[in-house]
């Protein structure tokens, strides 16, 4: 099934110590007043810019395996694949904060307050991977609330561009899941419009399942690493 | 304090525009633009960048000076080409073809213009031979490319291979940038340098010079 998700702006928390931490700021350190008034403004800004929209695609297992394979350039072994075999229920995801956002950024930048867009733009891709784990924890509820006495559904998203699945996979992505629908498109370098935007699937099942070793060669040039996190969140 | 030790101070602070009413005073006052710019402006950046090192203040901080330093060398840039003092050098800088984030290429360009370097910003979604014509049409030292996904990367290479048929190669320097761009990578395709960071980007530009000057 397909379906168009409404996120309300306050859906999306905005966790300040996370936001500073992505800008490499550690919790203890001292901020001017300065910084404080900017990171403040960027917040209000943000509440009044954003317009988070999602659109998600349930899929079978085997539907799922063209999509993935995409075009062919995957790596020859990579945890994804594991995983979305031993999963419950597949479902396509495409989520967006608008374009708003990022042309305020640009209007920013262009009119020489170069703080200010740097922090709402550091504000907004936090908030832009916040909104795909929404989407994943809400699949999660739902999932438990039809069957309430199998609580151990354990949703995470995964995105073309980590963990061996190659950009190329958006465009198979694209061809099915449609988020044109909530005004995000697709370049010929893969590359989506508006910027904060991010796409994959949301793979339900056991917490176990998500469990894999990040030892794959690509693992070393990964510049997140946010697999560790993820699954000792499970 | 002394004239310029206020421009310093108070482009420490970022108050942009204390700084370009000092600095509009210290050029009535005929105070040497050169002096103005040494011993004020890149004095103040370059405490900046030691409590940046430092972590003493982050990345908005720096960005406020920056515009503070940007604002006071419009006002000083006539007046040191009019007395002859040449300018660092110039950077033609851009994010690659299909490339539509431009933030980090952003920061980049501010910060070495921040650092008294000629920056013409050729903005996002940028074809190989743009770069080439830009540089060779603004006499530029170094061409500088930004990328956020691998797919866009390959254009990075495009350029460096227009620049060795154009005869700029080894006269132009090429610094590559942006989230999935490695050393390794500049190396492989003949770039002259890659940076991690903006910080870093101003110390890789720092050390081609003199370039061709
Ligand atoms: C000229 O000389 C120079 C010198 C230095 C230069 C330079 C030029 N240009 C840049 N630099 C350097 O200096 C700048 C200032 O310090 C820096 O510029 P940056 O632009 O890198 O820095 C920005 C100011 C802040 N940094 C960033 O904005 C990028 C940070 C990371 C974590 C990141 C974020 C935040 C986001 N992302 Co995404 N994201 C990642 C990034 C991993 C990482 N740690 O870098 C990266 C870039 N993302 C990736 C991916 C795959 C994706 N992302 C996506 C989405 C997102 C968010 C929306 C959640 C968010 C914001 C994206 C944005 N650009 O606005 C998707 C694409 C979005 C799109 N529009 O198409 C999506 C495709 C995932 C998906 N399927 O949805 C990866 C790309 C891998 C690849 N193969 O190319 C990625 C490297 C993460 C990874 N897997 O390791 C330096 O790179």
């Amino acid at each position: 099934m397909r379906s168009v998700v409404d996120f309300a702006p306050e859906d999306v928390i905005l966790d300040r110590a996370a936001i500073l931490g992505s800008q490499g700021i550690p919790e203890e350190a001292e901020l001017t007043e300065n910084f404080e008034r900017i990171y403040g403004e960027a917040i209000e800004l943000f509440k009044e810019l954003t317009e988070p929209a999602g659109i998600i695609c349930g899929i079978s297992i085997s539907g799922f395996e063209e999509v993935f394979r995409g075009e062919g350039l995957n790596e020859p072994s990579n945890p994804v694949e594991d995983i979305y075999r031993k999963s419950g229920y597949l479902s396509l995801f495409a989520v967006t904060l608008g374009a708003v956002l990022s042309e305020k950024v640009t209007e920013l930048f262009d009119s020489g307050d170069y703080a200010s867009g740097y922090m709402l733009d550091s504000v907004s891709s936090y908030a832009a991977d916040k909104l795909s784990d929404l989407a994943a924890r809400n699949l999660q509820l739902e999932l438990t609330a039809k069957e309430p006495a199998e609580s151990q559904w354990r949703v995470l998203s995964y995105s073309p561009g980590y963990c061996g699945w190659n950009m190329s996979g958006q465009k198979k992505l694209f061809e099915v899941l449609r988020p044109q629908e909530i005004g995000i498109t697709l370049n010929e370098s893969y590359l989506m419009s508006p910027i904060k935007s991010v796409s994959g699937v949301l793979i339900a099942g056991s917490g176990k399942i998500h469990e894999f070793v990040s030892s794959y060669h690509f693992c070393d040039t990964c510049r997140t690493k946010s697999c560790i996190e993820r699954m000792r969140n499970l | 304090m002394e004239l310029l030790e206020q421009i310093s101070f108070n482009l420490q602070n970022g108050l942009d525009d204390v700084v370009a009413a000092l600095t509009k005073d210290a050029i009535e006052k005929r105070i040497p633009p050169g002096e103005i710019l040494s011993d004020g402006l890149i004095a103040g950046m370059s405490i900046v960048g030691e409590k940046f090192k430092n972590h003493d203040i982050f990345l908005p901080d720096v960005l406020l000076a920056a515009r503070a330093m940007n604002g006071a060398m419009e006002m000083l840039k006539p007046l040191l080409i009019k007395e002859g003092i040449p300018i660092r050098g110039k950077v033609v800088i851009g994010s690659v073809k299909d490339d539509l984030h431009d933030i980090g290429k952003n920061l980049v360009a501010i910060l070495i213009k921040g650092a008294g370097f000629e920056v013409i910003d050729l903005g996002n979604d940028v074809p190989a031979e743009k770069f080439i014509s830009a540089a060779k049409e603004e006499n530029a030292h170094v061409i500088g490319m930004s990328a956020l996904l691998t797919t866009t990367m390959p254009v990075m290479k495009k350029v460096v291979d227009l620049a060795k048929d154009e005869g700029l190669y080894g006269k132009i320097r090429i610094i590559v940038g942006g989230a999935p761009v490695s050393k390794e990578y500049a190396l492989e395709i003949g770039a002259d340098a890659y940076s991690y960071d903006g910080a870093n980007a101003v110390e890789t530009v720092e050390s081609f010079f003199p370039v061709n000057n």
